[in-house]
């Protein structure tokens, strides 16, 4: 509520305000003038204490004195005295929002509006000044609307409008307001010009005029003499909290968890670790018991997608089968989690809680992120070198802070990673590349984006809601949303905005620097030399020109002028300098000219040219990081912004983390890391906060994540909101069993794998019995192994797997895509295709294949992936030209292992693609399949010589062809099959 | 009286039911009924509830001979205004400026931007025989004012898109549930096999607000979802594969996938998603057949494809060839056929006069095309065209402070909308309900969206507290899961 003597336009409440202020004036020729202690407070005690009283203070609005209803709360001032239609508490009464569930009755709100119109009286009211207009209500439309020029980075004519002090010093031109005259002063005259902000660089600097209703607010100010914020205003920020009570607290997810007793079960034979045990006496309370184990080819396919995203050999498979020892599973566990494809696939799960993109995405033009790769080898490397999960994560909260970067050009590749790892909340959409919708709104979407990936990441928390009003479930106030985004306005300050384009550190190691200065000196050289070789070219060509054109020259002059020109310029005489200059393009001959005139030149340019672009194409450029970082110096001060509206801000708030989840243990407390003003430490300390030991929600949201992936479906089922709206824990034990176990196991994420899968509920079969439809329909219980579909990644590499096409190149720069027949494919070199992670993942250009398979386009991010199964995915499983064309590869591959004998190439096949053996029916009707198919294709073939579908005119050739695409039909249809894409 | 008084051959002569029937204490209710429970499953399928519980696709009878046997959803997304377009308000006129009632603050989403009431920028005139009253922003609707019954007085529930979407398509703010075109095809399953039989028509510019949600199966078998059909391209990715394989190949490939699939199936006989599964490849192999068939749209006339706007150089065009392809689909036995338009043309936030203009040349002359087309190809008794939004608008101007009044819009309208159905089983030129005097709240005859939803299902012959399915917990869960709930008759023939 900031408008004072503007008036609403026409108001919406206007009409019953005209109908009150009759009723009112009848009253008010009889009625004494209404005070607070006498009228209001019996009201407001009656009906507004329980909520904005001492226990509770609901929007930070505090009742139960004259001054705190003037000081308001966090959406600002709560009544204007002498204006009830701009004041919101009156408008809240009056349009029965508040109270909430029994609104005053019509005399009472009369009352209220009659108190506040005859301008608020108080019996005990000393000070005046409460209420008044006072610096935070001023700042803030500075902020948005003049500090761009007059702030941080810049201070125009010596004017600096960041603060009450420096707005009083004024600049270059003399004051900018003189106090208790708002007319005087060169800041209210140059606006009221409309000279400031200047129209002609408004949409460059992306903002907007100030508006009427702000001027006069300005005018208002400095009319009272530019009064400071009172101290009572800082006090409900920095006093006790009051929004966030103990009560609030007794939620189970915002108590720290604590590790119970390992229950005791009836079948304690079934328990192999703790889990098992937790789970069982569950199973035991409504009769059931866990599903027999797997087989152990089932077991291990189900181990090796899990662990991996993709199949395992056929000599995996033969091995594991052959081991009989003990520890044969647990042998497998570890190579399987040392192997490097273990973070491609758990990687992957992380990237689509950060929703890791190539391009930015909100316009059509969808811009490409050249750099985001290196945060996606950042995160595969973490998980393949098993960092722990809390440096992990302060490293993507605040890597940057870790390392003074600043003044240093080049760091060590370990100082490096660190600072790459902060590429985590650098990936939601931000249109805030385009001039026209850099505005704040816009970028506090991305900022707002941000914030909910590392909510519901880190703290399944959702916390998006408080950007409009209190959170209406779960105790996150208003207040909070605003503080945590202060926490990262070091770095995201919608008011010192780097659009996308600038967000790159140049940092590099010596290593890197040196290697790539060696590249490109050899590149340099063979330019040199290529330019060397046009010029042997050119130079004979040159004097024949020039011999030509000085012919052209009049002989009186042609040997003063020749001498004109070849003397150094400084020698010259007034003549030779006139005829120099006139003569001097007869002399310059370049390359262009030699062109037009000799064709054989112009060949060899134009050859040249080509291998000139392609050698300075080749050329290495310094590498970029695409961080997060500090921005330097002081960031804007945060104020609440009334219903996520920038141009209403409330009240002026500190960097803290959500309440809710706070530790007087360990308070959040902000150190500069570096000792100097290059960075904060408000992320470092965040991040500090949110890793410290039993946080309630840290430890127990990584572990049900890592659940989810296991078996299908988390303990709490709503991955990203563990609150009030969330579902609650099947096993809430177990969930903090197992979040004080990480912790206490050194947050490795390995040894946590290895703990779930050495579980006897992982090891189960997965049949569904109608026992199980009964009483676990759902399997919350566990009582088998869920079958689940194989994820969009998983599908498509492990076809290319399959048919021995899987390049298997790491890291670097995103491969390339194309569009192939309305399909967008990956690009496959003779090493065949990369693996899914690696592929270029442009929000408007998804991989048709995965996003058929569900692989959903980020906004935000995605903590969960749907499995559909419609039409389009048997369609492109069935025709699409990937799948067809690596079917063949897997044919050729099965025929270059086993041969001719068809029985052995069903076995190699189904090995291959099923991990298994096929059954005798199986092999049968495959066998006879590929005899018909053979013999088809045969005579198709050999009817075909001659018309250029013949393999060859050799009959064996044709006899080869037939019998390669007779398995590749085989092949083709086991790509297909359920039990390809299907793990039990 | 305890169990142990009869002897086990009395016991097995009784059966267990009669038992249990006789027994009046000692057993907890709920044992008891998860014991009966059990016994049903183990009786088969005859006795167990699931069997009301649909798998397939394949046709089944209505509850009672139903007048639509398919329908065309042109979903309006974006919340039209309905006194700008079917809802005309003198008083609007009248009050122009003037502030409006409090109690429409609730019901703003953005209540820093209202201003006062705010007439219509159209010119509202009465149509046909009947008289109805349709604005000049859509002329091509005018001819059908006869054909069309127009229900004033929806209500909806949220004034927000996604929950208000959430509820029109699914009847309940959340998402996650099936939706009327999924519970369509769930209750009466399809004539054409070689068709999807819930097409979904999305705009080439991109998805709707909710994404995909808007015609997901929820809990039903994921064999219910709405197929997306292509409108540019060719209409299916991969529809055919991309080189020339021998018809036989194909086939031999695909009795040796069905062996496959039906002996991993057999192996796990209760999972829902590997029948689905099958199923979905029956279809593909089916529309590989027919669906080039029906989408090719250079079958039709050059006068047809005129009438539906294909020759428009704008994004009419777009939005024609889904009507046209709507139509070829219905005509070859589809049951629900839902048209989308990208991101939402009718929220008219700003600028209300030329944002409604714009939808308006997007969608009236298809949409009356389509109407046309109907009637002339003899389908009009047989297929219902439904023009409905989320929710509507409010009557006060949504402007922002010191803009241009140009520029002024109107917010969302939970509390009032306006909705039109034609062809089977409609009462042409029938109007239904009424809003109060400025548009605000639906206050006359009030229809709710379960009661239209259960107007829909009527239509297709179907009794909505019928359509059901059971949950493994024996639970029905239904779309129209809300008392009371009517279907509305005053608008049927």
């Amino acid at each position: 509520m900031r408008s004072i003597s503007v008036g609403r336009g026409f108001s919406v409440f206007g009409l019953v305000g005209v109908c009150l202020a009759l009723s009112v004036s009848i009253h008010a020729e009889t009625a004494p003038t209404p005070t607070f202690e006498a009228d209001i407070l019996p009201l407001f005690k009656a009906r507004c204490f329980k909520c904005h009283g001492e226990k509770k203070r609901r929007a930070d609005l505090d009742l139960r004195t004259i001054e705190a209803v003037l000081n308001g709360g966090e959406n600002g001032r709560a009544i204007v005295p002498g204006a009830s239609k701009d004041s919101l508490l009156f408008e809240l009464i009056v349009s029965e929002e508040m109270p909430p569930k029994e609104p005053l009755a019509a005399d009472e709100i009369a009352l209220v509006r009659r108190w506040i119109d005859s301008g608020a009286r108080s019996v005990t009211q000393q000070d005046d000044s409460a209420g008044q207009v006072t610096e935070h209500d001023i700042l803030p439309i500075f902020q948005n609307r003049c500090v761009i020029c007059h702030g941080k980075r810049r201070q125009e004519g010596d004017l600096d409008l960041r603060t009450r002090e420096s707005i009083l010093r004024g600049g270059k031109s003399g004051p900018a307001i003189v106090l208790g005259k708002p007319d005087e002063g060169l800041l209210i005259k140059r606006v009221l010009a409309g000279d400031m902000p200047p129209v002609d660089q408004q949409l460059n600097l992306s903002v907007r005029p100030v508006t009427k209703g702000e001027i006069e607010e300005i005018k208002e100010w400095i009319k009272n003499g530019a009064p400071e914020s009172p101290s009572s205003y800082y006090e409900i920020v920095r006093g006790p909290d009051r929004l966030v009570t103990e009560e609030d607290r007794k939620f189970w997810f915002f108590q720290p968890p604590r590790q119970p007793p390992v229950p005791t079960v009836k079948h304690a034979e079934l328990v192999s670790n703790p889990i098992d045990a937790f789970l069982l006496e569950k199973l035991e309370t409504v009769e059931l018991s866990y599903s027999p184990q797997a087989d152990r080819a089932t077991l291990l396919r189900r181990l090796t997608f899990d662990l991996t995203g993709l199949p395992p050999t056929p000599y995996e498979v033969d091995d594991f089968l052959r081991d009989d020892s003990p520890h044969a599973y647990e042998k497998a566990v570890r190579r399987l989690l040392a192997s490097p494809r273990y973070g491609e696939r758990w990687g992957a799960y992380w990237l689509d809680a950060a929703g890791y993109a190539d391009s930015e995405g909100k316009r059509s033009a969808d811009p490409f992120r050249p750099q985001s790769w290196r945060y996606r080898d950042y995160v595969v490397r973490s998980f393949n070198r098993d960092q722990t999960y809390d440096e992990f994560l302060v490293e993507q909260i605040a890597g940057d802070e870790l390392v003074d970067y600043k003044g240093r050009k080049e760091l060590n590749q370990h100082e490096i990673e660190k600072i790459v790892a902060t590429g985590f909340l650098r990936q939601a959409p931000d249109g805030t590349g385009s001039g026209p919708v850099n505005f704040l709104p816009e970028r506090w979407e991305v900022i707002s984006d941000e914030l909910e990936v590392l909510c519901t990441t880190v703290m399944a928390t959702t916390i998006t809601c408080a950007k409009c009003h209190s959170h209406k479930y779960d105790p996150i106030p208003q207040r909070d949303y605003y503080s945590l985004a202060s926490v990262f306005r070091s770095a995201l300050d919608p008011h010192d905005w780097f659009p996308p384009t600038r967000r790159y550190l140049d940092l590099t190691t010596p290593e890197e620097r040196r290697a790539r200065e060696e590249v490109n000196r050899q590149i340099d050289q063979r330019i040199a030399k290529l330019e060397e070789a046009l010029e042997k070219v050119a130079a004979p060509l040159r004097e024949k020109l020039l011999a030509e054109r000085v012919a052209a020259i009049p002989e009186s002059i042609r040997d003063d002028v020749r001498r004109a020109v070849t003397k150094p310029a400084p020698e010259r005489d007034e003549v030779q300098k006139y005829l120099a200059k006139k003569f001097a393009e007869v002399f310059e001959i370049k390359n262009e000219n030699l062109a037009e005139k000799y064709p054989e030149f112009k060949e060899a340019a134009d050859k040249n040219s080509q291998k000139l672009q392609a050698a300075a194409g080749e050329r290495l450029k310094r590498p970029q990081i695409r961080a997060l970082f500090e921005l330097g110096g002081e960031p804007s001060p945060a104020y609440i912004l009334s219903r996520g509206n920038p141009l209403l801000p409330g009240r002026l708030v500190e960097p803290k983390p959500l309440a809710v989840f706070s530790d007087p243990a360990h308070p959040y407390t902000v150190e500069k890391p570096w000792g100097h003003d290059g960075a904060t430490g408000r992320r470092l300390a965040f991040a500090k906060w949110l890793t410290r030991p039993n946080h309630p929600a840290t430890a127990r949201v990584i572990v049900n994540r890592l659940w989810h992936h296991h078996f299908g479906r988390g303990i709490v089922e709503t991955l990203g909101n563990f609150g009030h709206t969330g579902s609650p824990p099947t096993h809430p034990k177990l969930l903090d069993w197992l979040a004080v176990e990480f912790e206490a196991r050194g947050q490795s994420l390995k040894e946590f794998h290895r703990l779930i899968v050495s579980s006897t509920a992982y090891r189960q079969r997965s049949l569904l019995t109608s026992e199980h439809e009964l009483r676990d329909p759902k399997n919350e219980l566990l009582s088998r192994m869920r079958l689940r579909r194989l994820d969009a990644e998983s599908i498509r590499d492990s076809i290319l797997e399959v048919a021995g096409r899987l390049d298997a190149t790491r890291f670097g720069p995103a491969a390339p895509v194309e569009i192939r027949d309305d399909n967008v494919v990956a690009s496959e070199t003779e090493r065949g295709g990369r693996r899914s992670i690696y592929i270029q993942h442009r929000r408007l250009r998804m991989l048709t294949m995965l996003d058929t398979f569900d692989r959903p386009q980020f906004s935000p991010n995605c903590l969960s992936r749907r499995q559909s199964i419609v039409v389009s995915q048997a369609l492109a499983l069935m025709n699409g030209e990937v799948v067809r064309r690596n079917a063949r590869h897997f044919a050729q591959r099965v025929i270059a292992a086993v041969g001719d004998d068809v029985e052995r190439q069903v076995d190699s096949a189904y090995k291959l693609a099923l991990s298994r053996a096929p059954g005798d029916d199986e092999r049968e009707l495959a066998v006879r399949t590929i005899q018909t198919l053979r013999d088809d294709w045969l005579a198709e073939l050999v009817a075909a010589i001659g018309t250029g579908d013949a393999a060859g005119t050799e009959p064996e050739n044709n006899g080869h062809e037939a019998a390669l695409r007779a398995l590749t039909s085989v092949c083709h249809t086991l790509f297909n099959s359920a039990e390809f894409v299907f793990i039990d | 009286m305890t169990s142990a008084s009869y002897s086990q051959a009395h016991l097995e002569q009784l059966g267990r039911r009669d038992f249990f029937g006789r027994m009046s204490s000692g057993v907890p209710a709920i044992a008891l009924a998860s014991l009966l429970a059990r016994d049903e499953v183990a009786l088969g399928k005859e006795s167990h509830e699931a069997v009301s519980n649909h798998e397939d696709l394949s046709e089944r009878s209505p509850h009672f001979p139903g007048k639509a046997k398919a329908v065309i959803q042109l979903f309006m997304n974006g919340g039209p205004s309905q006194m700008d377009l079917f809802d005309p308000k003198p008083e609007l006129d009248r009050l122009h400026g003037k502030p409006g009632p409090a109690r429409i603050k609730a019901d703003l989403s953005s209540p820093h931007n209202a201003r006062g009431l705010l007439r219509s920028p159209f010119k509202f005139a009465k149509h046909g025989e009947s008289g109805q009253d349709i604005s000049d922003v859509l002329p091509h609707l005018h001819k059908h004012a006869d054909d069309i019954a127009i229900i004033r007085s929806m209500k909806a529930k949220h004034f927000n898109h996604e929950p208000a979407l959430y509820l029109i398509h699914s009847g309940k703010t959340q998402p996650g549930l099936p939706t009327i075109g999924a519970w369509s095809v769930y209750a009466l399953g399809t004539v054409n096999q070689n068709l999807p039989a819930y097409v979904v028509l999305d705009d080439p510019n991109g998805l709707p607000v909710n994404g995909t949600q808007s015609w997901q199966p929820g809990y039903l078998p994921p064999i219910f979802q709405g197929t997306r059909l292509r409108a540019t391209g060719t209409p299916i990715l991969n529809l055919r594969p991309s080189k020339a394989i021998p018809e036989g190949v194909v086939e031999t490939e695909r009795a040796l996938l069905r062996k496959f699939d039906r002996r991993h199936l057999n192996q796990r006989p209760l999972e829902k998603e590997l029948s689905a599964r099958m199923a979905s490849y029956e279809l593909a192999a089916r529309m590989q057949l027919s669906a080039t068939d029906a989408l090719d749209l250079s079958q039709e006339s050059e006068k047809t494809r005129e009438e539906y706007g294909l020759n428009a150089k704008d994004d009419m065009a777009s939005y024609g060839r889904r009507c046209l392809m709507a139509r070829r689909l219905v005509e070859r036995g589809v049951r629900y056929v839902q048209i989308f338009i990208e991101g939402q043309i009718w929220d008219s936030h700003s600028t209300l006069e030329k944002g409604l203009r714009r939808a308006a040349r997007k969608t009236d002359q298809p949409v009356s095309a389509l109407l046309t087309d109907l009637k002339r190809r003899g389908l009009w008794d047989d297929v219902l065209v439904v023009w409905n939004g989320e929710f509507g608008r409010l009557p006060v101007a949504e402007l922002a402070k010191g803009a241009d009044i140009s520029m002024a819009g109107r917010d969302h309208g939970p509390s009032a909308f306006s909705l039109w159905m034609a062809g089977a089983g409609i009462k042409g030129g029938t109007v239904y309900g009424a809003t109060d005097e400025i548009g605000h709240r639906s206050v006359e005859n009030v229809v709710s969206v379960h009661d239209f939803h259960a107007t829909v299902l009527h239509l297709l012959g179907l009794n909505h507290r019928d359509v059901f399915y059971t949950q493994p917990t024996q639970r029905r869960d239904r779309l129209t899961d809300e008392f009371p709930t009517r279907v509305v008759k005053e608008i049927l023939v």
